[in-house]
C-alpha cells in the first residue's frame, strides 16, 4: 500500500500502526523553535473503536490501511446477520452481527449503508447519518406540554430505543441522528 | 504593541533595522524549513527564518545594539502556536552578558505579561527534577525506558536529542507554570551560540523562555567563529542529508563577515504573536492574527 507522511494526516484517514487499521482523528503539531518537531496523533481503532495516541516525528511515514468503502443496501436481516447489496455490482453479501455490532438497531430494509472491508473483509456498517422511521411503541402522551423538553421513551420499527417528546404518539414517524441517537424532529 | 515594543527599544537607544526579508542564500537550520521562491528567470530566493544572518552581517561592519520587528516564514508550521508567517522580535546587544539580555528580555515580556516574576534554571537542573534524568549523561535506551515508566509514547528508534525534545515537549512544557527561563542547554542544541566547558560537559550558552510552557523567545551568547561557525553549517547540512530534507547553499557572505569580525555579543528572538495571544488570553494564534494563514 501506499505511504503517507504526518504532515498530510487528516482527519478520516486510515493508516496501519503495528499492523492494525486506524482511522485519524486529531493530529497536533508540536515544536520547540530550534528543535524536533513532532506531531501528536490520536487515532481510532477501525473496529474496536479504542483511541489511542501516538507521537511521531514530522516526517515520518505509515503506512495507508486497506480499507475500502462501499455503498449498499439492506434486502433483508435474518438470525444471524443482515444481508446487503452493493448498489454498483448488485452483488449480495452476509455481514454477521458480530460485525454490525451496536448498529443492528439502525437497519431498515431498502435503506443506504456505507460498509467499510478492511484487506477484503467487512469490518463496519455505517448508517445514514440521519434517518427516518416509525415509533412502533411508546406511552401515551400527555396534554399540555409542547415544549419538547421533557422526553419520554420510545421504540422504532428498527428496535432503536429513542428518547421522544412527551407530543409524539405510535405511529409517527420522526428523524433520528444516528451519530447521537437522539430524536431530531417529527416528520 | 507593535509601537510598545518600538517604544522599549528607543528608550534603550537600539535602532532599528529592516534586513531582506527574500535572500540568495538560506538559514540553515536541522529542524526549520525554509520556503524557497522560484524567479521567472530561473534564480531561486529564499525568504529569511529569522533575521539573524543579515543582522551578523551589518554588526560586523558597525558594531551597535540593532533590533528588527521582522515578519518571518517556515514552512510547515501549522497549528495552534505556529502560523507559517509570524512576527519576531528580534535583536542584538554589545558586549551585553547572556545573564543582562535575558533580564532584559524578561522586561519585554512584562510589557505584555503584567506582574510576572521569572524563575531561572539550568537545562540540566530542569530534566533533574522533572524527569529524574541527568541530560548530560544520559543514553537513548534510559530515555526510552523512563518514557515507557510514565507512559508516554515514542520509539525505540529515537537519539538521545530526539528523545530530550520529546520530553521537552510533552512532559515538561506541559507542567511548566508562569515565566522560566532555562539556561545551559547540551551543546548538541548549540545552534549559533557559543559552547564552553562546564566541568566534564560542553554546555551552550543559550536560554529559552517559556511562560506556561509555551515558548516565548530564545537567547544566545553570539558565536563568533568563522571556523566553527562553517563546521556548524557543515554538521546540519550532514544532518539534513540524512533526514532526506532539502539542500540549501551556504551563505558565504556570512562567513566572510564572520572572519572580519563579529563583535562579542548577544542576541535573542521573541516570538511577537505569542506574546500578544498570552496578553489577550487568546487560545490560537490565528486569533491575534489579522488574517492566519487558514484565513486566506
Amino acid at each position: 500500500m501506499a505511504q503517507v507522511s504526518t504532515n498530510e494526516f487528516r482527519a478520516g484517514i486510515k493508516v496501519e500502526v503495528e499492523g492494525q487499521p486506524y482511522t485519524i482523528v486529531s493530529n497536533e503539531f508540536v515544536k520547540p523553535g530550534k528543535g524536533q518537531p513532532f506531531n501528536r496523533v490520536k487515532l481510532k481503532h477501525l473496529m474496536t473503536g479504542r483511541v489511542i495516541e501516538r507521537t511521531f516525528k514530522s516526517g515520518d511515514r505509515l503506512e495507508l490501511s486497506d480499507v475500502v468503502e462501499t455503498k449498499v443496501r439492506l434486502l433483508y436481516t435474518d438470525q444471524d446477520g443482515a444481508s446487503f447489496m452493493d448498489d454498483n455490482t448488485f452483488d449480495q453479501l452476509h455481514v454477521s452481527f458480530d460485525i454490525i455490532g451496536d448498529q443492528k438497531q439502525w437497519l431498515l430494509e431498502e435503506v443506504s449503508y456505507t460498509l467499510i472491508f478492511y484487506k477484503g473483509a467487512p469490518v463496519e456498517v455505517i448508517p445514514p447519518t440521519f434517518m427516518e422511521m416509525n415509533i412502533t411503541e411508546t406511552a401515551p402522551g400527555v396534554r399540555g406540554d409542547t415544549s419538547g423538553r421533557v422526553l419520554k421513551p420510545a421504540t422504532t420499527e428498527s428496535g432503536a430505543k429513542v428518547p421522544v417528546p412527551i407530543f409524539v404518539e405510535e405511529g409517527d414517524r420522526i428523524k433520528v441522528d444516528t451519530r447521537t441517537g437522539e430524536y431530531v424532529s417529527r416528520v | 504593541m507593535l509601537a510598545c515594543v518600538r517604544q522599549f527599544f528607543t528608550k534603550r537607544g537600539v535602532l532599528e533595522v529592516d534586513t531582506p526579508l527574500l535572500s540568495k542564500t538560506a538559514p540553515i537550520d536541522t529542524h526549520i524549513e525554509v520556503m524557497a521562491v522560484h524567479f521567472a528567470d530561473g534564480q531561486t530566493g529564499y525568504l529569511h527564518t529569522s533575521p539573524e544572518y543579515a543582522i551578523k552581517r551589518l554588526l560586523t561592519v558597525c558594531p551597535i545594539d540593532l533590533y528588527q520587528l521582522s515578519h518571518v516564514f517556515r514552512e510547515g508550521e501549522v497549528g495552534p502556536l505556529h502560523n507559517p508567517e509570524f512576527t519576531m522580535i528580534e535583536w542584538y546587544r554589545m558586549g551585553f552578558s547572556l545573564k543582562k539580555l535575558l533580564h532584559e528580555t524578561v522586561e519585554l515580556i512584562q510589557l505584555f505579561l503584567e506582574n510576572v516574576e521569572c524563575q531561572e534554571i539550568t537545562y540540566r537542573d530542569l530534566f533533574l527534577t522533572y524527569v529524574g534524568i541527568d541530560p548530560f549523561a544520559t543514553s537513548a535506551e534510559e530515555l526510552h525506558k523512563k518514557a515507557k515508566t510514565l507512559k508516554l509514547e515514542g520509539s525505540p528508534d529515537w537519539d538521545v536529542d530526539t528523545w530530550l525534545y520529546f520530553f521537552m515537549s510533552f512532559f515538561i512544557e506541559p507542567k511548566m507554570e508562569g515565566l522560566i527561563a532555562v539556561h545551559s542547554f547540551p551543546s548538541t542544541q548549540a545552534a549559533l551560540s557559543r559552547v564552553r566547558k562546564e566541568g566534564p560537559y560542553a554546555v551552550a550558552d543559550r536560554f529559552e523562555i517559556f511562560y506556561s510552557g509555551i515558548e516565548l523567545a530564545n537567547g544566545f551568547h553570539e558565536l563568533t567563529d568563522s571556523e566553527e561557525q562553517r563546521c556548524r553549517f557543515e554538521e546540519t547540512k550532514a544532518k539534513r542529508e540524512k533526514l532526506n530534507k532539502p539542500l540549501l547553499p551556504i551563505d558565504e557572505k556570512f562567513l566572510q563577515a564572520l572572519k572580519i569580525g563579529l563583535p562579542d555579543c548577544c542576541g535573542v528572538a521573541a516570538g511577537f504573536d505569542r506574546l500578544l495571544m498570552l496578553k489577550e488570553k487568546a487560545g490560537s494564534i490565528k486569533d491575534v492574527l489579522p488574517l492566519s494563514w487558514t484565513d486566506l
